[in-house]
C-alpha cells in the first residue's frame, strides 16, 4: 500500500477527536501486456478528422460514399490523422455540434431497479464530510463480524494510520477496543455523526465500519466501507406478469 | 446450457446456476445530464492540449507502441508477470470443478476487494456445503470467468435470508502499523557524552 496521504477526522468510543491519515487498500496488480525484454507503452492518437466521420462524409459525398473513399480518400486529413494526444480538456458540444462555451446546465436523472425513469430534478450538490472540522463519529452501533459480512458488500476498504506518537497511541488504543470485543463499529458523518460518509464532493455515500487488529505493539486499523446489501434483487414486476400471461394464455387455451 | 460455478469439496461436487448482481439492479441509479441553453443533452468531447483539435466521439483509436515508435499489434501482446515474464494464460473455471478451500471465518471476507458480486442459485448441490454456507462459514475457490489472464478469488457466503452469494475479487494483505514508522530517526549515540551541558555552542 502506498504511504496514505489524505486525511481523516474521526472521534473514538470515548468522543475525543483527532486527525489521521488513511489509504486505500488495492489488490496487487495481476498480469500486464507487453513483449517480454521490451518497453511498450499504451498510446491514443487521433485516427479521423471531423471532416472524415460517418456524418460529414454522408452530407459531402451522399450515403453511399464507399466510392468516394476510394477515388479520393477525402476520409483523411494528413494535418490531423495520426496526432498523439496527451492530456486533453473536457468540452461539451450542444445538441447541434458546436462547443458550449459556458458551463452547462445540469439535471439529475432518477432510474428504478427496473431501469425506468423515475424522475429528473435539478442536481443537489454533496459534499464531503472526512475531513471538515466535524469529525466522522464513533456512533457506538457495533455489530459482529459475522452478522456483518451476511448484510453488506464491504466495496472498498481504508486502511488509517497515525501521523506522528500521539496519533499512534489513540489509533492503535481504537484498534485493541475492537479486537477485544470482536467487532465492527459504524461510523457515522455530519452534524448528528448519523451520515453515511463522502469523501469528495458529490462522491458516492457509504457507511463507514471500523474493524481493528493488534498484534503486540503492532496494529491495523481497517475501514471498511458499503453501498450495498448483500440481498438478491427482487424479481421485476415484469416476469411476474409474464408468468401470469402465461398461465393466462394458457388457461385462455383450455378454455377455448 | 449455461455455465456455471462449480465446485468440489471432500469428494462431492456442487454446481450453481449464478446471475450478477450489482447495487442499480437493488436501489435503481442516478445520472447527471448535461443540458445545452435549449434544455437538450449535451455530449461530451475533448479539446487537445495545445487547442487545435476538438475531439469528438469516433476520432480516435489507440494501441501498444515500442519507444522506437512502432505500433505493436495486439496479437502479438503477451501477458507478463510482475517480473516482466510472460505467463501462461488462466482457463476459466466456469464449468469444471473447482476444489473449495475453507472453511473461513469472516475475516477472509473481510481482506477480500471485490469487483463483482453473483447470486448463486443451487442446481446440484452437496446439502452439507450449502448447510455449512447457511451456517456463517465462508469458503474459498478460483475464478476465472473467461479464459485469459485474470484469475481472481471467489469466496462463496450465505446471506442474512440464507440466500447464497460467490463475492469475486481479489484478497489482500494490510500492513501492519508500528509507532516508530512515522517518527524520524536520530543519529546514533556515539558515547562521547559527558554529561556536561556545553553553553559555549550557543
Amino acid at each position: 500500500m502506498p504511504a496514505p496521504q489524505r486525511k481523516l477526522h474521526l472521534t473514538n468510543s470515548g468522543g475525543r477527536d483527532a486527525t489521521v491519515l488513511f489509504g486505500s487498500l488495492k489488490a496487487r496488480r495481476g498480469a500486464t501486456l507487453g513483449l517480454p525484454g521490451k518497453t511498450v507503452r499504451f498510446r491514443r492518437f487521433v485516427s479521423a478528422a471531423a471532416s472524415g466521420l460517418h456524418d460529414a462524409l454522408a452530407e459531402a459525398h451522399g450515403e453511399d460514399y464507399a466510392e468516394a473513399l476510394v477515388q479520393g480518400d477525402p476520409e483523411i486529413d494528413l494535418e490531423v490523422v495520426g496526432r498523439p494526444l496527451g492530456e486533453t480538456a473536457q468540452v461539451y458540444l450542444a445538441h447541434d455540434g458546436e462547443v458550449l462555451h459556458a458551463p452547462p446546465s445540469w439535471v439529475e436523472v432518477i432510474y428504478g431497479p427496473d431501469g425506468e425513469e423515475k424522475e429528473r430534478r435539478p442536481p443537489e450538490d454533496r459534499e464531503g464530510n472526512v475531513s471538515g472540522d466535524l469529525p466522522v463519529r464513533w456512533t457506538g452501533r457495533k455489530i459482529g463480524k459475522g452478522e456483518a459480512i451476511r448484510r453488506f458488500v464491504f466495496t472498498r476498504t481504508l486502511q488509517l494510520t497515525h501521523q506522528d506518537g500521539l496519533t499512534y497511541d489513540y489509533l492503535h488504543g481504537i484498534a485493541q477496543e475492537l479486537a477485544e470485543e470482536n467487532v465492527l463499529v459504524m461510523m457515522g458523518g455530519g452534524p448528528k455523526g448519523r451520515d453515511p460518509l463522502v469523501f469528495q464532493t458529490n462522491g458516492s455515500p457509504y457507511r463507514g465500519f471500523l474493524e481493528g487488529r493488534v498484534d503486540g505493539a503492532r496494529y491495523q486499523l481497517l475501514l471498511h466501507l458499503s453501498n450495498m446489501e448483500l440481498k438478491r434483487p427482487e424479481e421485476p414486476a415484469a416476469a411476474v406478469k409474464d408468468s401470469t400471461a402465461v398461465k393466462d394464455s394458457t388457461a385462455a387455451k383450455e378454455n377455448t | 446450457m449455461a455455465r456455471q460455478i462449480v465446485v468440489e469439496r471432500g469428494g462431492t461436487t456442487s454446481a450453481f446456476d449464478f446471475a450478477k448482481v450489482d447495487r442499480s439492479k437493488l436501489y435503481g441509479r442516478r445520472r447527471r445530464v448535461p443540458l445545452d441553453p435549449t434544455g437538450e443533452p449535451c455530449t461530451r468531447a475533448s479539446l487537445s492540449e495545445d487547442g487545435t483539435v476538438l475531439v469528438r466521439s469516433g476520432m480516435t483509436a489507440q494501441g501498444y507502441y515500442t519507444d522506437e515508435g512502432h505500433w505493436v499489434p495486439n496479437g502479438e501482446l503477451v501477458s507478463l508477470d510482475e517480473a516482466g515474464q510472460p505467463k501462461e494464460p488462466v482457463k476459466t473455471t466456469l464449468g469444471e470443478p473447482q476444489a473449495l478451500d475453507g472453511p473461513f471465518g469472516p475475516e477472509r471476507v473481510l481482506d477480500l476487494v471485490p469487483h463483482a458480486l453473483y447470486a448463486l442459485t443451487p442446481a446440484d448441490v452437496d446439502e452439507a456445503l450449502v448447510a455449512s454456507l447457511r451456517a456463517g462459514e465462508v469458503y474459498e475457490l478460483p475464478f476465472a470467468y473467461r479464459t485469459g489472464y485474470i484469475e481472481d478469488t471467489a469466496l462463496l457466503v450465505a446471506g442474512e435470508q440464507g440466500e447464497l452469494f460467490a463475492l469475486v475479487g481479489r484478497i489482500v494483505e494490510p500492513i501492519w502499523r508500528e509507532a516508530e514508522e512515522r517518527i524520524p530517526s536520530v543519529l546514533e549515540d556515539d558515547g562521547d557524552d559527558d554529561g556536561d551541558l556545553d553553553f559555549e555552542m550557543f
